[in-house]
């Protein structure tokens, strides 16, 4: 396991879109959170007043994490679905046949990339965020209740999305697939479920992946929402019904 | 040794590979050899358990390919030049595989130099020619110092030299005791770089054996005698065993017996020869022959006229 971990971080490190992805990661994860903290601290005497009630001081310092979430996915799908756009997952099984454990290494070595570049993007993104409030309202520490679980949270929710994506592209093997997949899930699914007459539509939302997700971040208890727990008990499922689907067909399947 | 025992795949209706049974021995160069669609890639596919037989199975010195811990130390294969990330550095592309079964990295550098790829290992491998690619693919597979070597079409989009190179590769391999399989549908290029060959068309085993034996079993391999008694002689000869033909108005085409014998059988009878030689039939000969009725593709035969009326419509 060690080996084929230390040979899955090298193949990672050594290519371009890993450095490209994960700029865009702390990038989006970053500069989201002070654009739309700045717009709320610009537009605070305007804001309605159930807007005041519901006000959460960190909400968008964390909402970068959507946007986060697609070169996540995108660069997880890459993970497998590159080996076998080149035909490379040859040479990479004439090394490693057992490829389940080829698999984990992957799904380890990715997400423990996934884990550090996105708490350092979360911490980084709170303690900016934070001091633009300040003019406004007393801004959170992360000694605050809750703050720090928030913080974690939103980085687990990218880790959690990074290894779905990694058993997306094992699954479907095609880059173009696996990412319209993902981002129908992700994206496009939520939209025509807000379709459905309610209560359907709340009931089913706070179970999607994307809601399980958000959930895992929120500092306060929105409406049609599981509480953070919940959330990653939900999204933490779902990744582990993909990789147990991908386990078996990277199994069985002819490479 | 690779022993492949009554491997079949099938993909749906079609049968790529149908009751394959071979042995690979040790200290020997064997070429594997077949036209395009008969099978060769999708067995080796096999043989590193990239693919699953349908029925049947192949090991590798007594085990099967996906039971190895670290298989690059053990069997080293160059299936697709082209495998390769083309965004990776030939170097990395070397460190990730030695990485992968525990293989120190000072082996990087030198089968790095082994192919003669040191000038340009810190360049990606998307600018390469093939004939870099297949040095850096040929580099890989040398990765782990393995006993066993495989190797699909290696000399595809290599120059005169690196062909020379691949041969003199394959030979002193095979010379250290390692076993060599080198696929090729060139068959001149295997009457040179071969000991041994397998022979496949649709699927199947169409022959096995040494080179030498390959070529004297094809229909091509016969004596030419021209004498002014060929009808006597003839009779000597058939009744020797042998099978003969009349050649032009004297000549014999003698299959059955070495000139030798035909020389000697003619001075006993007293008879007069003009000439008396052995007919070699080159490899491609004898690979036409057992090809013929398997060829997936074959060029057409000759029917211009067809083509033209399709062209001019």
């Amino acid at each position: 396991m060690l080996a084929v971990t230390r040979s899955e971080w090298t193949k990672l490190r050594t290519v371009r879109s890993t450095l490209w992805a994960l700029a865009f990661t702390v990038a989006s994860t970053v500069g989201l959170g002070v654009l739309l903290t700045w717009l709320e601290v610009s537009r605070w005497d305007h804001r309605t007043t159930a807007e005041v009630a519901g006000f959460d001081p960190l909400l968008y310092s964390l909402a970068g994490i959507n946007l986060a979430q697609l070169s996540i996915g995108v660069l997880g799908v890459l993970v497998m679905t590159s080996e076998y756009a080149t035909g490379g997952i040859a040479v990479t099984l004439c090394a490693t046949p057992q490829r389940r454990l080829l698999l984990a290494a992957k799904v380890t070595t990715f997400s423990a990339v996934v884990a550090v570049v996105s708490l350092a993007s979360c911490l980084v993104a709170f303690s900016v965020c934070q001091p633009l409030l300040a003019a406004r309202v007393d801004g959170l520490t992360l000694t605050d209740p809750g703050v720090l679980r928030a913080v974690v949270g939103g980085a687990g929710h990218l880790v959690l999305i990074g290894a779905i994506a990694v058993g997306v592209g094992a699954i479907l093997r095609r880059t173009a697939g696996a990412i319209a997949v993902l981002f129908a899930v992700l994206l496009v699914l939520p939209g025509l479920v807000a379709l459905l007459p309610s209560p359907w539509n709340n009931d089913i939302t706070q179970y999607l992946p994307s809601s399980a997700g958000v959930a895992m971040s929120a500092h306060v208890r929105f409406p049609n929402l599981l509480p953070p727990a919940g959330g990653l008990a939900v999204l933490a499922s779902y990744t582990l019904t993909v990789l147990a689907v991908a386990m078996l067909m990277i199994e069985r399947r002819d490479a | 040794m690779i022993e492949a025992g009554e491997l079949c795949k099938r993909y749906g209706r079609t049968v790529a590979v149908d009751d394959l049974s071979f042995t690979v021995a040790a200290g020997q160069v064997t070429g594997f050899l077949g036209p395009n669609g008969s099978g060769k890639s999708t067995t080796m596919r096999m043989i590193l358990g990239l693919d699953a037989p349908t029925s049947g199975s192949v090991r590798i010195d007594g085990r099967s390919f996906r039971s190895l811990r670290f298989p690059l130390r053990e069997v080293g294969a160059l299936l697709d030049a082209h495998a390769v990330h083309p965004g990776r550095t030939a170097r990395n592309h070397l460190c990730w595989l030695a990485d992968a079964n525990a293989i120190p990295r000072a082996r990087v550098e030198q089968v790095l130099a082994a192919v003669g790829l040191s000038d340009v290992a810190g360049r990606r491998v998307g600018v390469f020619s093939l004939g870099m690619r297949q040095r850096l693919g040929i580099a890989a597979a040398l990765i782990g110092d393995p006993n066993v070597l495989l190797f699909d079409e290696p000399i595809n989009g290599l120059d005169p030299e690196g062909i020379l190179w691949v041969r003199r590769l394959l030979r002193s391999l095979a010379d250290e005791g390692r076993t060599v399989l080198v696929s090729s549908h060139l068959m001149s290029e295997m009457a040179l770089t071969a000991d041994h060959l397998i022979v496949i068309g649709r699927g199947r085993l169409l022959a096995t054996g040494s080179v030498a034996d390959f070529i004297e079993g094809s229909a091509g391999h016969h004596v030419r005698v021209l004498t002014p008694d060929a009808g006597a002689l003839a009779t000597i000869l058939r009744g020797k065993g042998a099978t003969v033909a009349a050649d032009g108005p004297d000549g014999l085409s003698v299959t059955g017996l070495e000139s030798r014998d035909v020389g000697i059988l003619a001075a006993g009878a007293g008879l007069t020869l003009y000439e008396l030689s052995t007919q070699r039939a080159s490899l491609e000969d004898a690979f036409m022959d057992l090809t013929r009725e398997q060829a997936d593709f074959r060029g057409g035969t000759g029917e211009p006229s067809a083509f033209r009326a399709v062209s001019a419509a």
